[in-house]
Formats: structure tokens, C-alpha cells, sequence
């Protein structure tokens, strides 16, 4: 078997429906649109638990922003029937991601609970992922990234500073289900129960717009959330299989 | 045409000396370092015997670092956890008169960390701990250690092994290490 | 081998040294870098290094006053986040809170007490003791009692035992208890709301909106999402309402000039002219009597008073087309219950009280009152008096700024309240400042106006102190929360309430100030809320501890009560036309600026987090701009970009246009928070300050400031300058990102509920 055929062929396997039912858990998010009000809290919450780096108005000037959530925001029609729609748009650890299969380092892989992993100390930059992303929710350090002192003060112990030169995206606040298997095995419980894991995003969402958690487990709120007659996924079409669910916007005068 | 290497090679005579005699330095210059000021054993603000505590005296190793099997970090034990002993055992030896002037200026004593890991990797100790890992397997024969040097190779390859061998749960998946 | 000559032997020792050297630089560049772990002497009973240790406390970022708890490893504090337990927020957080770790580990914080060492303004201090700062502050209030001079002492809004402890202060300080020199200043300060309330129900404190609970929320001009009372709340409301009630989805429809982000959160967005909201709001009031809606009593008075206001006189004025009108009026009866709030703009003019209460009719005709989903009012704050008295209308600092013009004031103690930022350039807050001898700031950061101070006594932030907070409006019970440090002190700075008990002690008041600290005293006055009742903790002592563990306690005093208003103020109901300073041929447009979540009245431009935070409706980091009707800019000939001058009968500020497709033609917006000239390295120099060229016009019930009744005209400079946009193309493009369904009901999601709270107490 040729090399090409080989690659092929493994991308065939994890494309096969069921290939993920093996895995432990299948950590999903869902984002109720008709909720969100587009206010970016969540924004901020990411930054401060995430160790985002503050990157300055020069380097935001050149497109270099850094939220591992962002809201976007579409304008439709016009004045006075303008309507504004904001979508907060993370990663969104596609089960058939385009970006894991063009790393030429493995620095991004599908892991067994579902996630989309980025190691950065495997990283090399070359920036192929944020590429082939249709998402474009991949940020690359540019530069050195600099806190003055003492905000650094702030910064999470449990989440690695980045480098330069090295790509990083959301990583559905890993640390945080990190410690929530932790505290179950303490407990002696085999599975983290529903709702102990909240990534800083949807912690904070002050009007309750997202939902995360196992869709492994046909009870937790997010199964039930996810099978709304509302749900849908951005983009899907590509195929790619987000693993971030979201519920459509109401349009209470429309039909 | 005729053209020779030898002219060429009779300029650069005295250059290869010189860079040889430079590439030598640069190996003396590197070991004098790694001899004379080795980072993996460094002098502490006081000079504790894990051997008197650990060896000597069989003090199990979580008496002290009592964080180990509930954090992340194993932790150094508090002031006050030293002079609980030494309030009243060897209070008169020179290292422990050092301690208890420490401790009557409430001054914390600042340790020079011998093992640790880089920013990126995720390490627990309570995990390794519960699961009954010894702590030698990592830190190496502390008990018999005047002076704790870094002696075990704690790089990758030590985690990936001991997972491999165990059959850790996931113990391969980068994202149980790194964060 | 040839010999080696002289010249060789150097060349070879120096090679060789190089090398060695390179070599050991080698060797010592790859190590480790050296760490250290530093233990405690004696370690905290709750830390272990490598587990974070929660605090719970109360926000110190807006006056909403919602619970957080901040996560420490270490002795810092990483990450706040809501306090579950808190009737407020339950738990969520906006971006504003969440950024106050950037307050408490900001740069450019002041660290130790200083002294103006140059002219005022020349940003020359030198470094002194607290002892010595705070004397020679006692210095000069104890010469200026001698001298019989006037005392003032302006706070940002504290409410609270710190409010109480301002009072006693003042009153020890100036001899006469409740002294008018004592001012809380926030620029946000619903004013014509307080005094709305005031005139309708009689009530002191503003009443509860269950936004959650409401099938139908109109909103005249409040952008509740973003900066009206309590947005965290209104937000876990506003889900509620959306998708939280089986069966039911509510509706949301906004009515003002420029699309806010309640506004694009809404399902109608309705621009009605500037300053004509009310006549709205009469105008769904004449159809509720006319269809009989208002089942209650004095029906003829209210005939007569909305005689004027029917849908066909109003729309003309309002713009608002008559059988919008009808609808909303439809929607609204038959909602149950539907909920009418009113603020921002629609606040801001002339005739703001009235819009208010016009908008506060509908809720009363609708038979919103104290019903889920209505309006609920609120007991009266625990802590006996109510700061909000204090709070300093515009009327009330012109008479200060006039006070100091004629030298009647010899000290001014300024609290964390930057009024020469807030305050427009026209009413000369600035200039009076000179002839005020001595001025102490207690703020914890060189803002515009700490930086005219003489003596700097510089506060923790709210991250470091002891406090207490009552949140008003709350949620229609008293709720009380104490703040406690969450880490160690950064730098010499001490608690605002440290600093007075210290002033205090200096001027000689240990007789009727005797608490040692800040602590001391909070712990005196929850004393007496312990004695209204302590639910089931055994001493005060376990009662303090199970308040500061939970960060929050509750008291559960419900009022269900009902108004009828009187037929007096019923005949009072009306509208005057709104005012505005500047004429139209001159000033063809209307300003009207905004307050966003993440520069709030421009308090945290210093936060990089927030700066950098895109704004939510445009997408623009670090900057300001100029908001326009795109069919106004393009028969202007301006494009995004284009630098213009806006210019009112105040003063001129310049900001680059930007073509807004949700603005009235006749009005044009700008965001507040930029255009400082002090706070620090990331607010400084960035963007312009539209109240700088607001006109002093006033609201005259409630004598706050018509922020929205200032004409400007557009002038093009001829520069481009465009703002720093985050984010991609702003349409669509048929790419189906954000899609929508149809308008049936909501499904049966999950719902924001009330967490229980640890401690709730029946009171006795």
C-alpha cells in the first residue's frame, strides 16, 4: 500500500459513522441563539481563565486578534428594518476536523474524550491548521506575548503560557475537565457527573445561552438540549461534525 | 586546468588550530559548568539531610510533604511544621540554630527547587500517590542523599514508559500531561 | 608541527578562552531556570499550595452589587466568577466583572499615599508615609473647622455599612448630622427613574422588573442588557423569558433612536424620534383606557389626561407609524403579564421623568403591579438609611462647582468618583477645582481627577477590603453581601473605610468613631442584622461565618402590595415637548451618547481586557467613533473612516465616522469610556469623550443631566483614521452562519431559577 493510500484509508476509518462511540466521553457544547444577546462576557471569561494574551492595538490592527471565543456579528436589512445577529463562535472539535489531518507534526489530534487537542510543546507553526479550518478559530502567536507586571499575577497555573511561533485555539477549558475526572476518581465514581464540568464561557453566560457537557449520557443536558427541533450546525455541510450544536435564533414574525 | 587544494589548505592551517583549540574550550567551558555549578543539585538555604530525615530516622516521606497525596504539589512543609520537631530534637546543631532563626523572624525560606517540570506538563502528584507509586521511582533514592540531587531522568520518555507499563487509562493521549 | 610563535600563542589563548567561556554561557543557557518553593512560616488554615482556595465577595465594578467568587491558588486571585448562591447574578458574570482581577493587578495603580510636588496637574508627586498623609490631611480639615470653611466629601455610590460609616464621618466632621456636603456621584445614577418612582408610587427605592417572569417587555430607551440597574440579572431574565418558561416565548420590543444591544437582542426594534418615547407610552396608555384594558378606578381622570395622546396625534411627533402603535398596545394588553421599563435616552432628555412615568402608567393601567413578571417593590435597605439620598444630581454639583468658585470650600475629599472625566466641560467642574485649597483623593488610580489632588491616601480595590453591599434594586427581597479580601494587600494602599477610621482618629473622633478597623465596624452593624433574626446560627460569631462562607444573606420580606395612584397625580400625567441645547440649522443632528458593558462611564478604559474587548455591537476595539445613518453619511459624502469634527455650542471633539445601519437619519452616537488624558497606560490618549461637549441642560424633576439633549453639526477634517474592526465581513452572504426558525412558541428548555440561598431568615 502506497503512503497516499494509507492516509487515505485511516482518514476513511475516523470518518466511518460510530468510529467516536468507542470513546469515553463525547464532550459537546450547545449554544441556544435565541438566547445569546451578544454580550461577550463569555469573551472575557475565556480570557481570564485561558491566559489569552493581551496583544495590543498594533497587532489587532493586522488581523492578529486572540479570543478562543469570539461573538461574531451579521447585520440584515436595512435601516429601519436592520436586524443584528450576533453568533459566539468557538472551536468547534469537529469529529471530522480538516485541521488534524493536514498537521505535519501530529500537534493536533481527535483524543478519546472528543476534544480537538492542540499540544503546543509539538507545534511547530506552520500555521496549515488555522489553513484548512473553515471556522477560523485558530490564533497563532505571532510574538512574544508580554504581561505588564503584576497582571501576570493573574495567570492560570493550570494552563500553559504560549509561545511565540506556536498555534492555539479553544481547548473546551481541558484543565477544568481535567480536575472534574480527578475529583470523580476521588470519589471512587467511574464517570464525571453531569453539570460538574463548565468551561469558563458557558460558567459565566449570564443569560444562559450555552450548555455543556457529555452527549454520551442520553440524560445530561446537553443530549437533551442538542435534540431540540431547533439545533443545527454551522457550516454543516462541509461534513466536518462539530461537536458544538447550535439552536436557531426564533424569528417570531417570520412565517 | 590544474588546481590544487593544498594552497588553500596550508592558509587555513593556522585557522584550524585555532578553531580547534576554540572547540576544546567550548567542551571544557561546558562540563566546568555542568561540574562546578550543576543545577540539578543546588546549595540550599540550609543545608537539610534527607538522609538523617528519611534514611536514618525512616520519617515516611508524606510526613513532611503532606500535600503530596491531596495536591497537584507535593509541597515543602511550613516553618512550623520544622520547628514542631526542632523546638526541642538537635536544637543546638549550627544548620538547625539557621531554622530557628528563620523562624523567629517569621521568614520564609526559599528552597531551591530541585525537580521540576516545565510549564507545560500537567503533573499530579495525589494521582501518582494513590495509584502507589513510590516516590523513588521519580525522585530517586532521596533517603540516601545528603544533598537531593536530580538523579532520575525526568523527562518524557520515564512518564511514557511507567504508563505504558501500567496500563494507564489514557496514559498515552498527550492531553492527560500537557496542558 | 611548526613552531608557535608569540603572536600564534595569543591567538590560541584567546581562542581558547572564547571557547570556554562560550562554552559555560553554553552550558548555563539550556539549564533549568533556578525556581523556588516558598513556604509559609505558618501556613493559612485553608491553603494548600496546588488547590484553589474560593472567596466569596461582592463585585465592586458597577452598582448592580452581584455576588462573585473569586478562585485564589497561591495567595492571587485568578478568576472571578459569579457567586451561585446570590439572588442577583445566581452564578453568571458580564465581562465588566470578570475583569475586575485587572483592577486589583493593574499597573497603573497607586501604591503607596503621595504628594502633589509640582502645580496641580504637573504629575510630580513624591512619596510619603500613611502617617504623615493622612495628618496632613487631618491638618487641613482640622484648620478648615477652626476657620468655619466648607468640607465636602464626594464618593463614587457606596451603599452598604461604608455609607453609613461616610455619614458619621461627615457628620462628626462638619457638626451637622445628614450634612449636605457629603455627595455620591456616579454619572450612571438613574435619577429621572428614582424620581419616577417617587412621584407615581411614592416610593423611595426602586421597585423590582421580573423581566424573566414577562411575556411581552417593552423597553422604552433601557438597554437592561447592557448598563440599566442590574444587567446581569436582566440577562438571566432575559433567557428565562426567551426559553426558560414551557410553552411560552416571550417578547422583546426596544424603542429608541439607536439600536442598543437590547435592541438587537429584541425581536422588534422600533426607532421613535428623540425625546418623544413618552408620548409613545401614552399613547399604548390612551388605547389600554379606550379598549378598557385598565379595569381599575378614577377612569375619567385618565380619560382626560391621555385625551391628547391618541395613536393618529402621536404618530406625527413620534414617527412612529398609528398602527404600530395599535399593535404594541394590542400586544401589550393581551400579554400576561407584559412589563414596560424606561431609561437610557429615553431618560436622558428634558422631559426624562415624565417618559418615565408615562412608561410606569402602562405597567399600571397593564395591572402589572406587584405581580410575577411586573413590577415588584422593594423593602427598605437593611442597613436603615439608604445612601441613594446622597446620590449627587447635576444640579447638585453645579451648586459645588459654584461653592468652590466662591471660595466656600477649603477641603474636598474625592472617593473613587472622577467628575472632571463625567461631568461635560460646561459645567466647569475642572476650573473650580482651582479654588479649592486642599483636595484629598482616596481613588486607587491617577484618573482625571486624582491627578488635580494635592494628598493622595490611595484605596485598596474592592479585591483587598472588608464591605458589605445591599443590592438595589435587588430582587425584591433584602439581600444582603458581605466583601471580603480575597488576597493579601498589593501595595500601601489601605481600605476607603480604613482611610476615614485612620482620619478619623487623627481629627480626634475615637469617641464617636471607636472601631479600630473597617472590619470592626462592618462587624458591629451585622450585629444588628443578626439580631433581626440569624436563621440557624447559634452566636454571632458562627452567624458571620456562615454569612462571609455563603457571601450572600437574605431576608425574606416580600411586598405584594398594590398602588392606586391618586387622582392629583393622575392629572399631573402629561408630556412636555424635549428641549434641546443648540438650534437646527446650525446643529442638524442629535447626540446621543451610549454607555457600553466594558468601559461602563469610562471607569475601566484602564482594563486591557476591556479594551480589547470588541464592542458588541460594531466589532471595534480601542477607540471611539461616530455613529451614522448610512444614507445621511453617504448624502454627507462621508465614508467609514473619514475623520470628522463634531461640534456642539460646548466644544469640538473628532472621531472617525462610521456608517451604523440601526440610527435615526437626525441623530448620531457615540460610545463613552474613551478620550482620557490620565488613568494609566491603556486609557490614556485613545479616542474622544463625548460628555466633554454634552450642553448643561437639565431634567428639571430630577435635576440630573439631559445627556441626550445636545444638537451637534459634522464637519469632515479631510483625514481618515479608521478604527480597529475585529472580525470579518458584517453580512451574511447567504453562508446560513446564524440561521432562524419560524415564530412558534419556545420549547420547553431549561430555566433560570433562583438558587436557594444558605441563609434565609423569616423576620421577626
Amino acid at each position: 500500500m502506497s503512503i497516499r493510500e494509507q492516509v487515505v484509508d485511516s482518514w476513511r476509518e475516523y470518518r466511518k459513522d460510530g468510529y467516536y462511540d468507542e470513546f469515553d466521553y463525547a464532550w459537546t457544547m450547545t449554544i441556544d441563539l435565541d438566547r445569546c444577546t451578544g454580550c461577550g462576557a463569555c469573551v472575557t471569561a475565556c480570557q481570564a481563565e485561558n491566559n489569552i494574551p493581551i496583544v495590543g492595538k498594533e497587532e489587532l490592527e493586522l488581523g492578529r486578534e486572540m479570543q478562543w471565543i469570539r461573538i461574531e456579528r451579521y447585520w440584515e436589512g436595512e435601516y429601519p428594518n436592520a436586524k443584528l445577529k450576533f453568533i459566539p463562535m468557538l472551536c468547534q472539535h469537529c469529529d471530522a476536523a480538516p485541521c488534524e489531518t493536514v498537521c505535519p507534526v501530529t500537534a493536533t489530534y481527535h483524543n478519546q474524550d472528543g476534544l480537538n487537542v492542540q499540544v503546543y510543546n509539538r507545534c511547530i507553526g506552520t500555521r496549515s491548521c488555522a489553513v484548512y479550518c473553515p471556522y477560523t478559530v485558530r490564533y497563532f502567536n505571532f510574538k512574544e506575548h508580554h504581561w505588564d507586571a503584576p497582571l501576570e499575577q493573574q495567570l492560570n497555573p493550570d494552563v500553559t503560557v504560549r509561545e511565540k511561533g506556536v498555534m492555539e485555539k479553544c481547548t473546551f477549558c481541558v484543565q477544568r475537565i481535567r480536575q472534574a475526572k480527578d475529583h470523580a476518581k476521588d470519589d471512587g465514581r467511574r464517570r464525571v457527573r453531569d453539570g460538574e464540568v463548565q468551561p469558563a464561557c458557558v460558567q459565566t453566560c449570564p443569560s444562559e445561552a450555552l450548555v455543556f457537557g457529555d452527549r454520551k449520557d442520553p440524560e445530561s443536558r446537553v443530549s437533551k438540549s442538542m435534540n431540540d427541533a431547533r439545533a443545527y450546525r454551522v457550516l454543516g455541510e462541509l461534513n466536518t461534525k462539530p461537536s458544538v450544536v447550535y439552536l436557531k435564533k426564533v424569528d417570531a414574525d417570520a412565517d | 586546468m590544474n588546481v590544487s587544494i593544498v594552497p588553500t589548505l596550508k592558509v587555513l592551517k593556522p585557522a584550524a588550530r585555532i578553531v580547534l583549540v576554540a572547540l576544546v574550550g567550548i567542551a571544557a567551558g561546558y562540563f566546568a559548568n555542568a561540574a562546578f555549578f550543576p543545577g540539578t543539585s543546588p546549595e540550599q538555604p540550609i543545608a537539610f539531610s534527607h538522609r538523617i530525615h528519611a534514611g536514618d530516622n525512616e520519617i515516611p516521606c508524606l510526613y513532611c510533604h503532606v500535600q503530596a497525596r491531596r495536591s497537584i504539589s507535593a509541597g515543602v512543609p511550613s516553618l512550623s511544621k520544622c520547628m514542631g520537631c526542632h523546638a526541642e530534637v538537635a536544637a543546638d546543631r549550627p544548620q538547625v540554630r539557621l531554622l530557628a532563626s528563620y523562624w523567629e523572624n517569621k521568614e520564609p525560606i526559599a528552597w531551591i527547587k530541585v525537580h521540576d517540570l516545565p510549564d507545560f506538563v500537567h503533573f499530579t502528584h495525589k494521582r501518582h500517590v494513590a495509584a502507589g507509586i513510590e516516590c523513588q521511582t521519580c525522585h530517586g533514592p532521596v533517603e540516601t542523599m545528603e544533598v537531593v540531587s536530580r538523579e532520575a531522568p525526568v523527562k518524557m520518555g520515564l512518564c511514557l514508559n511507567c504508563h505504558r507499563e501500567n496500563e494507564v487509562q489514557h496514559g498515552t493521549d498527550c492531553w492527560t500531561c500537557h496542558k | 608541527m611548526s613552531r608557535v610563535d608569540r603572536r600564534e600563542f595569543l591567538k590560541l589563548i584567546g581562542a581558547g578562552s572564547v571557547g570556554t567561556g562560550a562554552g559555560f554561557m553554553l552550558a548555563e543557557s539550556i539549564k533549568h531556570p533556578v525556581e523556588y518553593l516558598i513556604p509559609y512560616p505558618v501556613p493559612p488554615e485553608e491553603f494548600s499550595p496546588g488547590i484553589a482556595t474560593w472567596y466569596n465577595s461582592v463585585c465592586g465594578m458597577c452598582s448592580a452589587g452581584c455576588g462573585i467568587s473569586v478562585r485564589t491558588r497561591e495567595g492571587r486571585a485568578k478568576k472571578i466568577e459569579g457567586n451561585p448562591s446570590h439572588p442577583v447574578n445566581q452564578g453568571r458574570l458580564c465581562a465588566l466583572g470578570q475583569a475586575g482581577l485587572q483592577v486589583l493587578y493593574n499597573p497603573d495603580r497607586l501604591t503607596a499615599p503621595m504628594l502633589q510636588n509640582g502645580d496641580r496637574g504637573s504629575d510630580e508627586f513624591v512619596e510619603i508615609t500613611w502617617d504623615d498623609g493622612l495628618s496632613r490631611a487631618a491638618e487641613r480639615l482640622n484648620a478648615a473647622r477652626e476657620r468655619g470653611g466648607g468640607i465636602y466629601f464626594l464618593s463614587q455610590g457606596v451603599r452598604g455599612h461604608l455609607a453609613n460609616l461616610f455619614e458619621l464621618f461627615m457628620g462628626e466632621l462638619t457638626g451637622e448630622p445628614g450634612s449636605a456636603r457629603l455627595l455620591h456621584y456616579d454619572f450612571t445614577h438613574p435619577h429621572a427613574l428614582y424620581a419616577a418612582n417617587k412621584r407615581l408610587f411614592g416610593e423611595t427605592h426602586l421597585p423590582y422588573y421580573d423581566i424573566g417572569n414577562s411575556r411581552y417587555l417593552l423597553s422604552f430607551g433601557a438597554d437592561y442588557l447592557t448598563d440599566w440597574l442590574s444587567p446581569v440579572h436582566h440577562s438571566l431574565g432575559f433567557g428565562q423569558s426567551r426559553q426558560g418558561n414551557a410553552g411560552v416565548r416571550g417578547r422583546c420590543v426596544q424603542i429608541e433612536p439607536r439600536m442598543s444591544l437590547s435592541g438587537a437582542a429584541a425581536d422588534e426594534w422600533i426607532p421613535a424620534r428623540p425625546g418623544t418615547e413618552g408620548y409613545l407610552a401614552l399613547s399604548i396608555a390612551h388605547r389600554l383606557v379606550a379598549e378598557g384594558t385598565y379595569r381599575g378606578g378614577d377612569l375619567d381622570a385618565w380619560r382626560a389626561a391621555l385625551a391628547d395622546y391618541a395613536p393618529e396625534r402621536v404618530a406625527e411627533p413620534t414617527g412612529v407609524p398609528e398602527e404600530t402603535i395599535a399593535r404594541l398596545a394590542r400586544e401589550f394588553a393581551r400579554a400576561e403579564p407584559g412589563l414596560a421599563i424606561g431609561g437610557g435616552s429615553a431618560a436622558a432628555h428634558t422631559n426624562g421623568v415624565d417618559t418615565l412615568i408615562a412608561v410606569n402608567v402602562l405597567n399600571y393601567l397593564a395591572g402589572n403591579i406587584g405581580k410575577p413578571g411586573g413590577i415588584v417593590f422593594n423593602p427598605d435597605p437593611v442597613t436603615g438609611g439608604s445612601s441613594v439620598d446622597r446620590q449627587a444630581n447635576y444640579r447638585a454639583m453645579q451648586s459645588l462647582v459654584e461653592n468652590a468658585r466662591q471660595g466656600n470650600i477649603d477641603v474636598l475629599i474625592v472617593n473613587n468618583t472622577n467628575p472632571v472625566f463625567t461631568l461635560p466641560a460646561a459645567s466647569g467642574f475642572r476650573d473650580a477645582l482651582a479654588s479649592i485649597p486642599t483636595i484629598v483623593s482616596l481613588s486607587s488610580f491617577m484618573d482625571e481627577t486624582t491627578i488635580l489632588a494635592d494628598v493622595m491616601l490611595p484605596s485598596h480595590t474592592f479585591l483587598e477590603s472588608w464591605g458589605d453591599d445591599m443590592p438595589e434594586p435587588g430582587v425584591g427581597f433584602s439581600v444582603g453581601a458581605i466583601s471580603q479580601p480575597v488576597v493579601a494587600p498589593l501595595y500601601k494602599t489601605r481600605a476607603t473605610g480604613d482611610i476615614v477610621l485612620g482620619l478619623a482618629g487623627k481629627l480626634g473622633f475615637a469617641e464617636s468613631l471607636p472601631w479600630a478597623s473597617m472590619e470592626d465596624f462592618l462587624k458591629a452593624g451585622w450585629r444588628q442584622i443578626y439580631a433581626r433574626g440569624a436563621g440557624e446560627s447559634t452566636d454571632f460569631d458562627a452567624f458571620w461565618r456562615d454569612v462571609i462562607v455563603a457571601g450572600v444573606w437574605g431576608e425574606n420580606l416580600r411586598r405584594n402590595d398594590n398602588k392606586v395612584i391618586d387622582t392629583s397625580v393622575i392629572e399631573g400625567i402629561g408630556m412636555p415637548a424635549p428641549r434641546f441645547a443648540g438650534d437646527n440649522d446650525t446643529y442638524p443632528f442629535i447626540l446621543h451618547p451610549y454607555l457600553t458593558t466594558a468601559l461602563h462611564d469610562g471607569r475601566s478604559a484602564n482594563l486591557p481586557w476591556m479594551q480589547e474587548l470588541p464592542d458588541p455591537m460594531t466589532g471595534i476595539v480601542y477607540g471611539s467613533w461616530v455613529e451614522i445613518n448610512p444614507v445621511t453619511a453617504s448624502e454627507m459624502g462621508f465614508e467609514d473612516g473619514d475623520v470628522v469634527t463634531v461640534t456642539s455650542a460646548q466644544g469640538s471633539i473628532e472621531a472617525p465616522v462610521l456608517t451604523f445601519p440601526a440610527i435615526m437619519p437626525g441623530v448620531v452616537a457615540m460610545p463613552i469610556g474613551q478620550g482620557h488624558h490620565a488613568l494609566g497606560r491603556y486609557a490614556r490618549n485613545r479616542g474622544t469623550n463625548p460628555i466633554e461637549i454634552l450642553a448643561p441642560e437639565t431634567e428639571p424633576a430630577s435635576g440630573s443631566l439631559a445627556t441626550s439633549a445636545t444638537r451637534v453639526a459634522l464637519a469632515a477634517t479631510g483625514r481618515r483614521a479608521a478604527p480597529v474592526k475585529t472580525g470579518g465581513e458584517s453580512r451574511q452572504l447567504g453562508r446560513g452562519i446564524v440561521q432562524s426558525t419560524g415564530g412558534h412558541s419556545g420549547s420547553a428548555g431549561h430555566s433560570a431559577r433562583l438558587n436557594s440561598i444558605p441563609i434565609v431568615v423569616e423576620s421577626t
